[in-house]
């Protein structure tokens, strides 16, 4: 016998006895633990503590500092080289130091879940959440201006905007309406938080994330080079929330504090196309014209809000696939189809459980009904919002000067040195 | 004159959706952080070694390369076996420390003689990539001494964790950050 025979002899017939008896034997009692002889004392296996960068209240201590600096540089400073300073110690500190969550964009899903079922939710999670809007409310967006590190590390990274045309970029600003919509639902029914999931920078940040992230988050960029800030305008759920609150804000950013010789200029810098350029007051055939068309929108809304109902009833299942109950019931139907369970972990799981094939595909359908009634309610809100900004459309006011438009303005000053009204 | 009574008539408009957006947002507020006044501090993600399956995703989902999960040996359960089928592989050539024989591909577990018969067995975490391979081998076979943890050292705490949705055995849950760890030995 080879050495070593014996010993491979005896593992084999350990593995299969104590294979049969897995799933009996408890397993304290396989093999008792030994009675040394030698003065032996085990290792201490090491539990580290919470790597915390921020405890809690620092950290809405410091977002809070933040907006105010952000606030007075935008409104008494008035300095685009400032701003850019500012937003560079944003992008360091809130992107690559603090490394991401809990951030005030993913905290949206948090407040909105723990609302849903009653509570639950920290303060700190709370405080995160509502500051940029009480911002917001009171300055305008000044969060997306020079403190959030998503839209400050896309800042960087404009080189040549182009004028996305009129049609295009009011169809891609509502699929933020549309991610809110969808991030809230899958939030409240127990599907994930799909907003963070969907965050491209988070592992730029972290300088650690899986391939698929920082190839999409490196194209964000890349894109950004012609369209400023993709991410903000045409993806950020919580810009939605933003827009909402600097639309019906106190203060207004202003371009000039003196009176506007509407010379263009600053239209040509706005990277993000916020600029309302003047209008003169329509004659009155234009007007009446107008009115009717007011009227036929306000009459074409409730077609419309149904529609996303519809739409949103459609979408459903769609969504509830990122739910775990979906996720199985999936893995089985595969297992069917493959006729052999073999390397399903997730059907290994769900029998471990003891849930069979027809009591998850009775949870899964269950799930899916109320991802259904979820996101007609998404789709209803969706559906409201593209009524309110057709009517929006209809609305010319009369405008004597270039103002900011609350909306699309994420105050990044460049309009200031740009302003010949502000020089000198 | 009626201009300025338009004014005045869209300055309360507008401070009445200023309180509007107020009052709702207040609203909200309160309802999400009322009742289980408990959960005030973090919360961090943890997973529950009774639960896991060691189905490797530990390994292969988590934001952060490598893991943030680790093997960690609650060695009050070890048997200190020589033959340890945390260790070596079900068809090891021989019983000794070479590398074909064990079944953690990055030979992170080090294997130590105390006395005869016994050995210690201990985790290089710097190695460790969460896979479970060992983990699933001691829990089938062995005392299920070793098990998977997120290391807290590591893990960024994200507001999501993307192993726990893609965890089949539902096995990650939130737990305060004074007691972030699930220790099996002590469950």
């Amino acid at each position: 016998m080879r050495p070593g025979m014996e010993e491979r002899f005896l593992m084999r017939a350990v593995w299969i006895l104590s294979g049969l008896f897995a799933g009996y034997s408890s397993a304290e009692s396989r093999f008792p633990k030994p009675q040394f002889e030698s003065a032996y004392t085990a290792p201490v296996t090491p539990y580290p503590p919470v790597h915390e960068i921020l405890a809690p209240w620092a950290d809405v201590a410091v977002l809070a500092v933040a907006l105010a600096v952000a606030t007075l540089l935008i409104y008494r400073v008035r300095s685009r080289r400032w701003i850019l300073v500012f937003s560079g110690i944003s992008l360091l500190f809130f992107g690559f130091m603090r490394q991401g969550c809990l951030c005030p964009v993913g905290a949206t899903q948090n407040v909105v879940a723990a609302a849903w079922h009653g509570g639950g939710l920290p303060l700190y999670a709370a405080a995160l959440f509502v500051l940029p809007m009480v911002f917001a409310l009171f300055f305008g967006r000044v969060f997306c201006g020079a403190v959030c590190p998503l839209g400050m590390i896309q800042e960087f990274f404009i080189i040549h905007p182009v004028h996305v045309p009129r049609r295009v970029e009011a169809v891609l600003r509502l699929v933020p309406v549309a991610v809110l919509g969808i991030g809230i639902v899958a939030a409240v029914n127990g599907a994930g938080y799909l907003i963070c999931r969907s965050d491209p920078f988070v592992g730029l940040f972290r300088r650690s994330a899986p391939l698929v992230m920082v190839l999409v988050g490196v194209a964000v960029l890349l894109v950004g080079m012609v369209v400023a800030r993709p991410y903000c305008r045409y993806f950020c759920p919580y810009g939605v929330i933003l827009e909402w609150c600097s639309r019906v804000g106190w203060k207004r950013f202003e371009i000039t504090q003196a009176t506007c010789i509407n010379c263009r200029l600053c239209v040509g810098v706005c990277p993000v196309q916020a600029i309302a350029v003047p209008r003169e007051q329509l004659p009155e055939r234009a007007r009446t014209f107008q009115f009717k068309r007011f009227v036929r929108v306000l009459g074409l809304a409730p077609v419309v809000v149904a529609g996303g109902i519809l739409l949103g009833w459609l979408s459903g299942r769609v969504v509830a696939s990122a739910h775990p109950d979906v996720v199985q019931l999936a893995a089985f139907e595969q297992a069917a189809r493959m006729g052999s369970e073999e390397g399903l972990v997730d059907v290994e799981a769900a029998r471990r459980n003891g849930w069979s094939a027809e009591v998850v595909a009775g949870r899964a359908a269950a799930t899916v009904e109320r991802f259904r009634r979820g996101m007609a309610w998404a789709g209803g809100f969706f559906g409201l919002v593209v009524a309110l900004r057709m009517l929006q459309l209809t609305r010319l006011r009369r405008l004597t000067q270039h103002e900011a438009d609350r909306i699309r303005c994420v105050a990044c000053g460049r309009c200031y040195p740009a302003c010949p009204k502000n020089q000198g | 004159m009626q201009n300025e009574q338009t004014f005045s008539r869209r300055n309360l408009l507008a401070w009445a959706l200023r309180a509007g957006t107020g009052g709702v947002v207040a609203a909200l507020l309160l309802r999400a952080t009322g009742h289980r006044a408990a959960a005030q501090g973090r919360a961090v993600w943890q997973l529950d070694p009774r639960k896991c399956i060691q189905c490797g995703r530990c390994e292969t989902e988590c934001v952060l390369q490598p893991s943030a999960v680790k093997c960690v040996h609650g060695i009050e359960m070890c048997g200190y076996c020589k033959l340890c089928f945390g260790y070596f592989k079900p068809n090891a050539p021989r019983l000794d420390e070479a590398a074909e024989n064990q079944i953690c591909p990055t030979g992170a577990i080090l294997r130590k003689f105390i006395e005869t018969p016994y050995f210690e067995y201990t985790i290089n975490e710097s190695l460790c990539t969460g896979c479970g391979l060992c983990v699933k081998s001691c829990t089938n076979f062995g005392n299920g001494s070793l098990y998977l943890q997120v290391r807290h050292d590591r893990c960024v705490n994200c507001n999501t964790c993307r192993i726990a949705e893609r965890c089949p055995a539902q096995a990650f849950t939130r737990v305060s950050e004074d007691a972030p760890y699930l220790l099996k030995e002590k469950l």
